[in-house]
């Protein structure tokens, strides 16, 4: 079995509010995963405790066999910025940076010479259908377009997980339908796993499989892994 | 009207725990801005009140009833400046012919003040001719000494040899009213108008002071030095209002940054120009008004600290740094009312496009003119030169620092640019992008200090040490009256025989000179003074370093009035420099908190906000300090000093580590903004 990314018995409470009460969940290599819930459900804190934004209160997290849960919080920042890839609905693009530099930022970040880290970026461009878009300001895109650059920003490291939180939350259905493809492809053809929260079930049937969340405990697991 | 308003009050009120950061950090500027513009103005009013108390020293020739003969001369003890005031009531019939000169008067006139009160003795001016001067209950008689209370103090400490031997008859003290500032020393000698003291030519070995003149009142105009101490305060007046109202604008436009994208959203859904103008003004002037009254509560609790400013050889009567109400209420409507029109400047984008801001398109670039207005400005400096009108120069100086304030947006794209364009690591890559994107946001945050950096320059050139620090050698020197220098030298060597002071008396051309030894001290040469007093009538015997203590005096105040335009300077501008820094995080903070989810270090989202910050500094204070040294040459006193230097080199330190550290007080605000897991929009 070639697990990526694994929580077992994840538990978290904020206050008296149990966010999670003791989640299991596995990805495999190349594998889309949805997760789906209604609003305080606990998907969101279970995407966080995945992607070592948040510790949770007791369980293990591990990434290709290495228990990330109980790291420093520089070494899971670097393991974010490294192995990881994050898109959102919203706003995670840096205004004031070109598009094509938006995408060279994280290898920037992990070292790369601004020129190469340009050059790599823009090798993103064509295949995400974003020719010409390189030098436009993120304010100057479309919904649609500003979304697929932020794929191309989650993936240009070559990550191992992309962590997707309502990717098309802000885009109409179309795009949203178009947009959601794109990332599963480009996810599965740089051999990445997927793991989308989402309320939309068109978005959740972009992935291999369901996994829905309800009072912080998995109620279901649908599709053709599960 | 009313709906604006209502609106504006909810929006105040409803903009939860930030939006009343905003405010608060609004509201502290405009208070500290209020607080320092009060005293930058009451400053004026302050040299104003002590020209006109000291006026009456300074006669003005009486053109027809004179009634008295004034003279003021300076006598010296340990390393302060006496004041003495000689003067002599004109007999009645004199003095109302308005024609005898000085000394003429017949033997045996006594004039006024001569006897008690309320007797007039034969020949005496009736009561009520004579006018007391200010600060005196009457017009001393002859023989009489009034005293300053800190000259009565002094003469009780030290030995009567050194000072009190010089005003034997005291008879009372003088008033606040006829003193320029508490700690003055002053006295006031009553004469007979034909006394020596009143009749004897004075010469030329005199630094300051009046001849004897005859004069019919009291009336006398501000003394030259008084006049520059109100254009070296007016100077300064300028150089610390200009940061003040940037630092007010920059407030003001906080509460707008915290503002624009719910001002735009109603514009989007229909709200007018008008209305969104209304609204922001509303809400700024509110906010402003607060902080004005609580500006001039400050300024006020501050006025006791303020008063012991030493400056023209004394600290300050608190009456005197006491806005008038005029001036206060003037100041309470000028502040928010700026305040209120910066709001709608910052907003003017919002207004013209509501999609500008609601879709961060790039912003229009700044345009070439701002340069061009400085250079115009610079232009026209060499063209200035100490004689041109106090007015011209406070106008071109003002203009200077006003375009400095323009350029410096446009240079700061510029650099950024260049920074971004050479950037090789993300830091600066992200600096560089921020500073193209929104100059004018990142010159705010560092424009106090480079601003600062224009009044170091400025100053840095006009403290010059012109003056040499060497006491010189312990002699002292009294011209006499020509053909009677033997007699004085005899006289001379008479009286410091008697007082216990060994001495070397000789006479160079007219002037008596007395070598104390090399080890003489301030005691020994008080005791000379003490005993020479008088040895030529109305003339003082002084040292070397006496006759430059009027040119220390000024420079020393220079120096010190350099230390507290910068201090009020550095103080804004690094308050500023902190509120605009922690509101650039708050209004950052999704941007933030989503790069430091995927993984950015705190330590690169630092060092770009510090290299968004430094860059723009380094340049533009470089700038605004040559522009400043450049406005100043046409002032130049002498070379340029070391302390000069010094004091530069102190704010360039004091501007970066003030920079360097108000931005990392917002370290703790970044943190805790990038630390929520889940950030959302507003």
């Amino acid at each position: 079995m070639n697990e990526v990314l694994a929580g077992r018995a994840l538990a978290k409470r904020f206050g008296q509010t149990v966010a999670l009460g003791g989640v299991d969940i596995a990805v495999r290599a190349g594998e889309a995963v949805a997760i789906m819930g209604p609003s305080g459900s606990g998907k969101s804190t279970l995407l966080h405790c995945l992607a070592g934004i948040m510790k949770p209160d007791s369980g293990e997290v591990h990434l290709l066999g290495q228990r990330i849960d109980a790291m420093g919080e520089r070494q899971r920042s670097a393991l974010r910025r490294t192995r990881f890839g994050f898109v959102f609905q919203f706003g995670q693009l840096l205004p004031e940076l070109p598009a094509e530099e938006n995408v060279a930022l994280p290898l920037m970040l992990g070292g790369v010479a601004r020129l190469q880290a340009v050059r790599q970026a823009r090798e993103w461009f064509g295949p995400l259908g974003l020719q010409g878009m390189e030098t436009r300001r993120p304010g100057e895109l479309s919904g649609g377009q500003a979304q697929r650059v932020a794929i191309a920003r989650a993936l240009v490291t070559k990550p191992a997980v992309v962590f997707a939180d309502e990717p098309t939350g802000a885009l109409d259905q179309n795009t949203g339908h178009d947009t959601m493809r794109l990332l599963v492809q480009a996810t599965k053809h740089n051999d990445a796993s997927l793991i989308v929260v989402t309320h939309d079930p068109n978005v959740a049937a972009a992935c291999d499989r369901t996994v829905e969340v309800r009072d912080g405990h998995i109620l279901a697991l649908r599709g053709a892994h599960g | 009207m009313k709906t604006t308003l209502a609106l504006s009050w909810r929006l105040l009120r409803g903009g939860g725990r930030r939006g009343m950061l905003g405010t608060w950090l609004t509201f502290g500027a405009v208070a500290i801005s209020t607080a320092l513009l009060l005293f930058a103005v009451s400053a004026n009013f302050a040299f104003d009140a002590r020209a006109d108390r000291g006026a009456w020293r300074n006669p003005v020739p009486a053109q027809t009833g004179a009634v008295a003969i004034e003279a003021q001369r300076n006598d010296y003890v340990r390393d302060r400046q006496i004041t003495v005031i000689d003067l002599a009531a004109l007999p009645p019939e004199k003095a109302a012919a308005g024609v005898a000169p000085a000394g003429v008067a017949p033997a045996g006139v006594t004039p006024a003040g001569v006897a008690p009160a309320g007797v007039a003795p034969a020949g005496v001016a009736p009561a009520g001719v004579v006018p007391a001067p200010p600060g005196l209950p009457r017009f001393p008689a002859p023989g009489e000494v009034w005293l300053s209370p800190a000259l009565a103090a002094l003469a009780k400490e030290l030995p009567a040899d050194q000072l009190a031997g010089r005003y034997p008859k005291v008879a009372g003290q003088i008033g606040d009213e006829g003193l320029v500032h508490p700690n003055e020393l002053v006295a006031v000698i009553g004469h007979r108008p034909d006394a020596a003291a009143m009749t004897a030519p004075r010469s030329d070995d005199w630094i300051v002071g009046s001849p004897p003149t005859k004069i019919a009142s009291f009336a006398g105009v501000a003394s030259e030095e008084a006049e520059a101490y109100q254009v070296l305060a007016l100077i300064a007046t300028v150089l610390m209002i200009v940061p003040l109202l940037v630092f007010g604008g920059a407030a003001a436009r906080l509460t707008v940054a915290r503002r624009d994208q719910r001002l735009a959203s109603l514009r989007l859904i229909g709200a007018t120009p008008g209305q969104v103008a209304g609204m922001t003004v509303a809400e700024a002037v509110i906010v402003a008004l607060a902080g004005a009254l609580t500006g001039a509560i400050l300024y006020g609790v501050a006025v006791p600290l303020l008063s012991r400013i030493q400056i023209g050889g004394g600290v300050w009567y608190l009456s005197d740094l006491w806005p008038s109400p005029l001036v206060l209420a003037a100041t309470l409507v000028a502040v928010p009312l700026l305040v209120g029109m910066s709001a709608v400047a910052g907003l003017r984008r919002v207004v013209v496009s509501p999609l500008g801001v609601a879709k961060r398109e790039t912003p229009p670039g700044l345009r070439f003119f701002r340069v061009l207005a400085l250079i115009a400005v610079l232009a026209a400096v060499p063209m200035l030169s100490r004689s041109t009108s106090v007015g011209v120069i406070a106008v071109v100086i003002g203009l200077a620092f006003l375009c400095i304030n323009l350029v410096g947006p446009w240079v700061v794209a510029l650099i950024g640019r260049i920074t971004a364009g050479s950037a090789r690591r993300p830091a600066r890559l992200l600096a560089g992008r921020r500073l193209v994107d929104d100059p004018r946001s990142a010159w705010r945050t560092v424009s106090g200090v480079a601003l600062t950096g224009f009044v170091a320059g400025f100053l840095g050139l006009l403290s010059p040490s012109a003056f040499s620090s060497d006491p010189g050698p312990a002699q002292l020197r009294v011209t006499v009256l020509s053909g009677s220098a033997q007699d004085a030298v005899t006289q001379a060597k008479e009286r410091l025989s008697k007082a216990g002071v060994q001495a070397t008396v000789k006479a160079e051309k007219k002037v008596v000179v007395a070598a104390l030894g090399s080890t003489a001290d301030a005691g020994v040469i008080d005791r000379a003074r003490t005993a020479l007093d008088g040895l030529t009538p109305g003339r003082t015997p002084t040292t070397e370093s006496d006759d430059q203590r009027f040119g220390m005096q000024m420079l020393a105040d220079v120096g010190a009035g350099t230390v507290v335009v910068l201090s009020v300077s550095f103080l804004v501008a690094i308050a500023s420099s902190g509120i605009t820094a922690a509101s650039s995080v708050l209004d950052r903070r999704q941007t933030y908190a989503l790069l430091r989810l995927a993984g950015t270090p705190l330590s690169v989202l630092d060092q770009a906000r510090r290299a968004e910050t430094l860059i723009p500094l380094t340049v533009m204070g470089g700038g605004a300090i040559a522009v400043g040294a450049f406005c100043a040459m046409p002032f130049m006193l002498g070379s340029v000093s070391v302390n000069g230097l010094i004091t530069l080199a102190v704010c360039v330190g004091l501007g970066f580590g003030g920079v360097i550290g108000a931005g990392a007080l917002s370290r703790p605000l970044l943190r805790a903004v990038t630390a929520d897991p889940a950030p959302r929009p507003d």
